[in-house]
């Protein structure tokens, strides 16, 4: 992260954004080209090698990305599913093999066999049916079980620009202080994975003495096998955005970005719909419901990288900056986007928001356990027998998740991977000791991150499965810190070699390179690949042993 | 009360906001904690891990794993250093680094100095247990440039050259490039060295740990017997230097020290790697006297030039006075040295015929500012651009002509401190400034007069200032507000709106800070400029706090220290006015000799009483007028018109070739001296190898003179003649060479040695502050020319080369910068049928160039501007005799001229000159 960078960014501010003329100014070919990178450097005072350095991080802006037409998901339960040879081998019947992509995760984990073509995702039987969608750009929505058990909020009724301004007239009738105190009081705790306090985030953001803060909605949601926030910006969309404008209300920032991945154009869509009928309402802009509150939001499409979910790389991004992990302190709240105070929250803490406010802080901690109140959206994969979306208490048994709501698993499954890459691998054993909250999840030793449900098939092998949460993690880091860009590597290649060659993994050395990126990584990334890989050497001993010398 | 935190459970004090490395460091030693990315002037990274500690919040709690160097230390933190668990961790994660490069260190040129190779000691790596995988060891060397090299198969990726290019010089050459394993480092777009846009400040080379960035010089290898600390040679930014030698008086490079105060580990490519012309084959070795038949130089001994020299000089004393005789000193040279040369004019000659370089620079500032505040040197220090708001750069472009402090300017301007330009040209600093006033050249005076008008009228005054600190602003008041803004709008050609934004930004700030440089003194009215620039700090209250003041960017290394010595003709050692008696009585008894008390020529006045045969010998040390003076044919008149011609050189300048005795001198690497740069701060210059066989040090040979001409004066070291100077110039009267230490003093130094970093606090030198309204003259340059000559040339320096060039273009910097070329707007090179790179004939009243076109759109249409670096153009032969009015400052920045394509397609060879007339 350059602060001078930063600063230049920001002169340039939302309106003439760096990021997203880079993604503009790369729509044509896939990648930004020399001459496009000078004049983008003279225009924003910055080097060729920033804007070259920055087009080389991003999946879709980087030389490689240049002639792509068609991206084939990668993620961890379209692999498991065992699903995209076949879509890959229907795609390049018709495709060169250099206009075919890969993008990780199209968040379509209920029903696999996904790929991505000019700006809409495709899923399920959609492959059969390529001829039609190259030849008609067909659209055929993704359809999946959404339930609720226990309260109904994320996933209740909230529509409308009406709904919007209900709630926003209601925030604005208590005064900021007054909702600051609704959501402290609410104790909902960040949805991103780490369980930070919401409301204290939002307190130290509206303490800090500046006219110039923002609200970052991270919609970067890239853990394969999680689709919530996909679920709730394509279903949802005045929710969250209501959660935006009431966090600007209560800190004092007047700009919104909301942050969307590139993979899912869906929610880009929807929600730039929504943010257009706010602005012609006038519930968008300056002067919102005739008060002193102005709330501008802009919404901002990821170039394709999963770190961008990593807040602190996500500012970075929206910078127009190669998408590197800050060191914290500062943290965003004090110096955020364009070294301003900053929230990050994201879409699902958001959309918690509103509803507080709707209701109260007091019915929201009333739900849920005492250190994990409200709701959690679970994701379940199509190794389910009823895939989808499902709204649970906190607290609500993952016995009763699994069996009950996802009615078990069609065929066996014997871990799953649960809060995404970085989360705990849960062997079917454990599942009666965890309930859906934080603490649970923790004190079992295992993390309930986004709340995705990955199944791990019975015959699929569990060496291939960490060699390729390896290989997401060295795709994916940032480079930054020495252990995640070194160490996702060479665990990589042990694991590979100790498949394909006559090598032994040396245990000790195996336990140094985990101990190492869990200690030394800079944010979560390589910080968080050690658990579910610690996981597997705990509990599935036997399958990984002959790997080991 | 401090707080305290541990180390390893044993208790320290520590200031808030300290990070826990620096604490350790602090408390233990500065290798206490292993790391590979931090450097002491970038900002924590955090990309390493090698510094990890544990910590916990109580002893023998439960502890967590932190970088050290990015987390700040809190009360009652237990720090420990060297646990199992954090040594496996370091040792685990320079294991991994090793696996990516190469095992070669035997043969690598930082051996024995490379931090990875220490830490890897330090933690213990014995063996690299991986299996072979992949590895980024086959990257092509880069040897594309004059200076920098890369070799990144040795790169660990720490991003510290990354860093320096971005928080230091501010340069945006290098990037990361690629994402996770792939990252690594580009040089714009995947450039080599030469052909990107890096400015060869060498950041990158200093910062990297290893051999991955790295130079022709090989800075980092420790091949080399010794280290000398001097200070730099070229700008007055006054950088400290670390030259190796390799103890047989082979330079073998240049490192800039972090702790330095001046540079804090930072120089250009200037001091850091232009120092080659100190054993050039050019350089002069032998005195020589020319034959005055064949016109040929004759190497001579030092007994017969000498022997030649005083002759010449009792001669023409005795058969014409000694005011027929004149010195021009040198701004290059140590204080030392100036004070001897213009002692030796005044008490051995017996003439106040001296003058020095400041005369064609700053001399405008020194009077403007003596008259206004009392003193003519900077209010302030530098490092006060950490306390200011705002910051306004007037007819200067220090990214250029002093690099280490534009690179700082131009941190501040990036980081958004409110900035504001007033520059006929878009110079690199105006592309980030909140204001660019682009003025048009020569039109300071109408600027400065509107900038008033609106502190005054919008009611921006700093009454209590006023009140308290000033005289004569209810004069200025009264004829500001009578000022006709609508035909000042029109002179500038500067919307006054702007003007006023500009204005109330300057007037609105807490502390504001102003600079200058040759763009507001090279006028005829430079300075009525200074005077008004003095105006708008005291009117807002700008001077004696912190991040405040008129900051005059000194040109030369010593021009400052010249000017301090005494090397003027009204001024003696100490700006001592050498008319006043009590004065001259002062002098004549330090002395021992009559002094003159009558003030002498100022340098165009010598080139006049020259022509006009009042003078018949002039003296000039390390100063190429013929080049750099304005209008070169009067000059080299006048250097053919006097019977001696004495040339104190490095090498056979443009003027050299004119002279009658060439005596070599000796270049700063050689010689020993204290050079004041233009924040007033006294440094050492230390000798690094002896001088060149042949030459002397130029004090030496001065004082030679003064005792053959029968004055006794003891041969030359810096602390004896140092010694005389503290005893004659008040404001070096605590000034003693043994306690200078490394990074000097800032003058006025009391007797008790303490310094001063800032002036006019309570009062000013003059007691109170004086306003004085100046009205706008246009040049008489552009009265009587305009007409047929319609565009404005105005001159400039470039970032590679030094004036004359005669150092830089005997070094790697000509191959980066080859040719003066003239800066020509898109517009008028099509209206003129002018290409880029083109040749153009320049012609002014005085004669014409040709010159090689660069279109660009820096320059607004009507204005042209270019350098005087190369004698291969010579410019200098189409700028004016005009000067200004009151210090006779050259005005090179306002230079009537016409254009067009030129019918030759090459430049001249240098040193031939055709008659124009």
């Amino acid at each position: 992260m350059s602060k001078n960078l930063s600063k230049l960014s920001g002169r340039k501010g939302l309106e003439n954004n760096l990021f997203d003329r880079l993604g503009s100014e790369a729509a044509e070919t896939g990648t930004i080209e020399r001459s496009t990178a000078k004049e983008l450097a003279d225009e924003y005072l910055m080097g060729k090698a920033n804007i070259y350095g920055v087009t080389t991080f991003y999946d879709f802006l980087k030389p490689e990305n240049k002639g792509k037409e068609i991206y084939v998901c990668n993620g961890s339960t379209c692999l498991l599913a065992g699903t995209q040879d076949d879509v890959y081998h229907k795609i390049s019947e018709k495709f060169n093999a250099d206009q075919i992509g890969h993008m990780c995760c199209l968040g379509r984990c209920h029903e696999n066999s996904s790929f991505h073509y000019k700006g809409r995702n495709y899923s399920g039987d959609s492959i059969n049916k390529l001829d039609e969608i190259v030849r008609n750009r067909s659209i055929f929505n993704d359809d999946y079980h959404v339930e609720y058990y226990g309260e109904q909020i994320l996933t209740g009724l909230f529509k409308g620009p009406e709904a919007v301004r209900d709630v926003m007239r209601k925030a604005i009738n208590m005064s900021s202080l007054q909702c600051l105190e609704e959501i402290k009081t609410s104790n909902v705790r960040g949805r991103g994975g780490a369980g930070f306090p919401a409301g204290f985030k939002l307190d130290s953001c509206r303490k800090e003495q500046d006219d110039e803060k923002y609200i970052v909605c991270n919609a970067d949601e890239g853990d394969p096998g999680a689709f919530s926030d996909r679920y709730l910006l394509e279903h949802q969309p005045w929710s969250v955005i209501a959660g935006m404008m009431i966090a600007g209300f209560i800190t004092g920032a007047r700009w919104g970005v909301l942050y969307i991945r590139a993979e899912y154009p869906e929610c880009i869509r929807v929600c730039e719909n929504a943010v257009r009928d706010l602005v012609n309402l006038g519930l968008l802009g300056e002067r919102i419901l005739d008060s002193d509150f102005s709330f501008k939001l802009k919404v901002i499409k990821a170039k394709g990288a999963y770190i961008c979910g990593e807040e602190t790389s996500l500012l970075s991004s929206i910078e127009g900056q190669r998408a590197e992990v800050r060191v914290r302190p500062p943290y965003p709240t004090q110096k955020g986007l364009f070294q301003k105070p900053t929230v990050v929250n994201n879409v699902e803490t958001l959309a918690a928001y509103t509803h507080i406010i709707n209701k109260g802080g007091s019915w929201y901690r009333s739900i849920g356990t005492e250190k994990s109140s409200g709701t959690k959206l679970v994701s379940l994969d199509s190794f389910f027998n009823r895939p989808g979306m499902y709204e649970v208490n906190m607290g609500t048994p993952l016995s009763y998740v699994i069996n009950e709501l996802g009615g078990g698993f069609k065929t066996p499954v014997k871990a799953m991977h649960i809060g995404g890459p970085l989360g705990g691998l849960v062997p079917l054993g454990e599942i009666d000791k965890i309930n859906m909250s934080f603490e649970s999840f923790s004190e079992n030793g295992f993390l309930m991150g986004h709340a995705s449900v990955v199944s791990i098939p019975q015959d699929f092998p569990l060496i291939k499965y960490l060699e390729h949460l390896f290989e997401f993690t060295a795709a994916e880091s940032c480079g930054k810190c020495f252990p995640c860009r070194l160490g996702s590597v060479r665990g990589m290649e042990m694991l590979r070699k100790s498949q394909n060659e006559d090598y032994k993994m040396d245990l000790e050395l195996f336990t140094d390179l985990l101990n190492t990126m869990e200690q030394g990584s800079l944010c979560a990334l390589g910080g968080g690949l050690p658990l579910p890989v610690k996981n597997a050497l705990a509990h599935f001993e036997d399958e990984l042993k002959p790997y080991f010398g | 009360m401090s707080k305290i935190a541990y180390i390893n459970d044993e208790p320290f004090p520590f200031e808030e906001g300290v990070t826990i490395l620096n604490f350790v460091k602090e408390n233990k030693n500065k290798r206490a904690i292993p790391t590979l990315c931090d450097a002491p002037n970038l900002d924590p990274f955090g990309s390493c891990r090698v510094c990890s500690v544990e910590v916990a919040l109580q002893q023998g709690g439960k502890t967590k794993t932190m970088a050290s160097c990015h987390t700040p230390l809190t009360e009652g933190m237990y720090v420990y250093t060297d646990t199992p668990s954090v040594k496996k961790l370091r040792k685990n994660i320079v294991e991994l680094v090793l696996t990516d490069h190469p095992l070669d260190c035997l043969t690598c040129e930082v051996n024995g100095n490379c931090e990875l190779q220490t830490v890897a000691a330090e933690v213990g790596i014995r063996e690299v247990r991986y299996p072979e995988g992949k590895t980024h060891l086959d990257r092509h060397k880069d040897h594309s440039h004059p200076y920098m090299t890369s070799d990144l198969s040795k790169c660990i990726n720490c991003y510290r050259c990354v860093r320096a290019c971005d928080e230091v010089q501010g340069q945006f050459v290098l990037t990361m490039a690629g994402r996770g394993f792939d990252s690594h480092i580009a040089k714009g777009i995947e450039q080599t060295f030469f052909e990107s846009d890096c400015v060869s400040c060498g950041a990158c080379a200093q910062a990297c740990p290893t051999s991955a960035i790295s130079d022709v010089f090989q800075s980092k290898s420790i091949a080399k017997a010794k280290t000398t600390r001097t200070i730099c040679t070229y700008c007055g930014v006054g950088c400290n230097l670390e030259v190796a030698t390799d103890g047989s008086n082979e330079i073998l490079s240049i490192r800039a020290p972090y702790e330095a105060e001046a540079n804090g580990g930072h120089t250009c490519l200037k001091g850091r790697y232009a120092f080659k012309f100190y054993n050039h084959p050019d350089r002069l070795r032998s005195p020589m006297i020319k034959n005055k038949k064949t016109g040929e130089f004759v190497e001579v001994s030092w007994d017969e030039a000498y022997t030649y020299i005083t002759n010449e000089l009792n001669r023409i004393k005795s058969t014409s006075g000694p005011d027929a005789i004149a010195g021009i000193s040198s701004a290059r040279t140590p204080n030392e040295e100036n004070y001897l040369m213009q002692k030796f004019i005044r008490a051995v000659v017996g003439t106040n015929n001296i003058d020095c370089c400041a005369r064609v620079c700053h001399s405008p500032t020194a009077l403007g500012m003596q008259r206004a505040f009392g003193t003519g040197a900077a209010t302030n220090s530098i490092h006060d651009l950490e306390y200011t708001d705002c910051i306004l750069v007037i007819g200067a472009n220090p990214t250029d002509a002093h690099p280490v402090t534009g690179a700082k300017i131009k941190q501040k301007f990036m980081k958004g401190v409110t900035s504001i330009v007033i520059d006929p040209r878009r110079i690199e600093l105006a592309k980030y400034a909140t204001y660019h006033l682009q003025l048009r050249p020569g039109t300071n005076v109408a600027m400065l007069n509107m900038m008033l008008y609106y502190v005054i009228t919008d009611g921006l005054v700093d009454e209590n200032f006023v009140k308290n600190r000033t005289e004569g602003f209810e004069e200025l008041k009264e004829e500001i507000l009578r000022i006709d803004i609508d035909a000042l709008e029109a002179i500038t050609g500067v919307d006054r709106n702007l003007v006023r934004e500009a204005t109330r930004a300057y007037a609105t700030a807490k502390a504001a800070m102003e600079f200058h440089g040759l763009g507001v003194t090279e006028h005829s009215q430079g300075t009525f400029a200074i005077q008004l620039i003095a105006d708008l700090a005291m009117i807002t209250g700008n001077i004696g706090k912190p991040g405040a003041g008129v900051n005059p960017l000194r040109g030369q290394n010593n021009v400052q220290g010249a000017a301090d010595m005494g090397a003027q003709p009204h001024q003696g050692a100490g700006y001592l006015d050498v008319t006043d008696p009590e004065v001259n009585h002062r002098y004549n008894t330090f002395y021992k000799r009559e002094v003159p008390s009558h003030i002498g020529y100022k340098i165009p006045e010598m080139f006049d009483a020259a022509i006009n045969g009042d003078l018949k010998a002039l003296w000039i040390i390390g100063e190429d007028v013929v080049q750099t003076d304005p209008n070169t044919n009067k000059v080299i008149k006048a250097m053919n018109s006097v019977d001696l011609l004495v040339v104190q050189e490095l090498f056979m300048t443009e003027t050299a070739k004119h002279a009658t005795v060439i005596l070599p001198g000796a270049s700063f690497l050689e010689k020993e001296g204290t050079f004041t740069n233009g924040e007033r701060r006294i440094q050492r210059v230390n000798r690094v190898v002896e001088p060149l066989p042949g030459t002397k040090p130029d004090g030496q040979i001065i004082v030679d003179i003064m005792n053959r001409m029968g004055y006794e004066q003891p041969d030359y070291t810096a602390a004896g003649v140092l010694e005389e100077v503290s005893q004659i110039v008040p404001f070096f009267a605590g000034v003693k060479w043994e306690e200078l230490g490394d990074n000097g003093k800032q003058w006025p130094v009391k007797p008790d040695g303490t310094d001063t970093k800032m002036l006019h606090t309570d009062s000013f030198k003059r007691g109170l502050g004086l306003f004085t309204y100046f009205p706008f003259q246009e040049s008489k340059e552009i009265i009587t020319y305009q007409k047929d000559y319609p565009y404005i040339i105005t001159t400039n320096r470039e970032l590679e080369h030094y004036n004359c060039g005669a150092m830089t273009r005997r070094t790697g910097n000509v191959e980066i910068l080859t040719e003066d070329v003239l800066m020509i707007n898109p517009d008028d090179a099509a209206k003129e049928g002018i290409a880029d790179g083109d040749m153009v004939c320049v012609e002014s009243p005085r004669g014409k160039v040709d010159i090689k076109a660069f279109v660009t759109d820096e320059m607004k249409p009507g204005i042209l501007s270019s350098t005087f670096h190369f004698p291969e153009v010579m410019l200098n032969i189409i700028t004016s005799d005009e000067h200004c009015s009151e210090a006779l400052c050259p005005e090179y920045k306002v230079v009537s001229c016409r254009i067009r394509k030129a019918r030759k397609t090459h430049l001249r060879k240098a040193g031939e000159l055709e008659e124009v007339h």
